[in-house]
């Protein structure tokens, strides 16, 4: 036991830590020691100094009233907490209801806004215009320029007109 | 067909009354100029280009259908496209369009002086056909 040691089983025997075997042990070897002697009463004399200079601290109540009073008031807020945080029937019933029709109506006007829109061509659809199709299968738009000058109809129906123009001469 | 005779201003003018004349261009609308190739007028090209991608129109043919009231007028075009034009009573032009001895469609719709008619799809590579139909003066 190195010489700190020995200076903390002191402080050890004068906070009354020791006891038994161990406590008369040292209680021998200070006596014989005349450092360890010193060492002793001075520890002993500062710890009545600080038992002395120490104020008393009563509790204004008894010490199971004061904790049971402390318990209360932790239940007290839980309780309290538990109210706030349970929905009254109403409130269960808007969200029920109101936070599907919210994501739902959200869903809707996102769709809306991405609805794909015709390109502003600056023309506009005309209904002094009769079309007849032959075939249902050649897709067809028709435009009206805004001051009704020209009217297009566009055919999906691919034709190689340049080709075709060539071999009318050729012919 | 009827014939009228106006005076006014110490002239007289002869005008067949029911008859009308009609433009029909061949157009082939390209990305790229097209070297040698007659352009359409910059009235027709600017009123396409406002509506479509292609910036340059090539007239490949023009064809001046003079049509009496109520007869249909043919014209062959291209080797597969041609229209009948029919001059109807009430004012109006009515076309079908053909391909390959087949009609595609037919417009009929009131065509004034000024106004056009397009008729148009899709052709080889990033190109197009256009018919453009327009009433003479």
């Amino acid at each position: 036991m190195n010489e700190n040691e020995i200076q903390l089983k002191v402080q050890a025997l004068v906070d009354g830590e020791l006891t038994g075997r161990e406590a008369e042990e040292l209680q021998q070897r200070i006596n014989n020691d005349a450092t360890l002697q010193q060492l002793h009463e001075r520890l002993t004399q500062m710890r009545g100094l600080i038992a002395n200079s120490e104020l008393p601290r009563p509790l204004p109540e008894s010490g199971d009233f004061y904790w049971n009073k402390i318990a209360e008031s932790i239940e007290r807020e839980e309780r309290a907490g538990e109210r706030i945080a349970k929905p009254t029937p109403a409130n269960r019933w808007l969200l029920r209801w109101l936070a599907p029709l919210a994501g739902v109506s959200t869903v809707v006007l996102l769709l809306t806004l991405q609805q794909p829109t015709a390109p502003d061509l600056g023309i506009t659809l005309s209904s002094d215009h009769e079309l007849e199709l032959s075939s249902d299968e050649i897709d067809v738009m028709t435009y009206n320029s805004d001051d009704d000058s020209m009217s297009i109809v566009w055919l999906d129906y691919s034709m190689d007109i340049q080709k075709d123009y060539m071999e009318l001469w050729l012919d | 067909m009827g014939l009228l005779l106006f005076g006014g201003g110490g002239g007289l003018a002869l005008v067949q009354a029911d008859s009308i004349t009609v433009n029909a261009r061949l157009v082939l609308g390209t990305g790229k100029e097209k070297q040698g190739s007659k352009k359409v007028s910059d009235s027709i090209r600017k009123r396409l280009a406002k509506v479509f991608k292609w910036m340059h129109y090539h007239q490949l043919s023009s064809k001046k259908l003079t049509i009496d009231d109520s007869k249909t007028v043919t014209s062959k075009l291209s080797k597969n496209a041609s229209i009948k034009v029919t001059n109807q009573k009430n004012g109006k032009v009515s076309v079908s369009l053909f391909s390959g001895g087949k009609m595609l469609l037919q417009k009929t719709q009131a065509l004034r002086s000024g106004h056009y008619m397009v008729l148009a799809g899709k052709s080889t590579g990033d190109s197009a056909w256009f018919i453009v139909l327009s009433k003479s003066n």
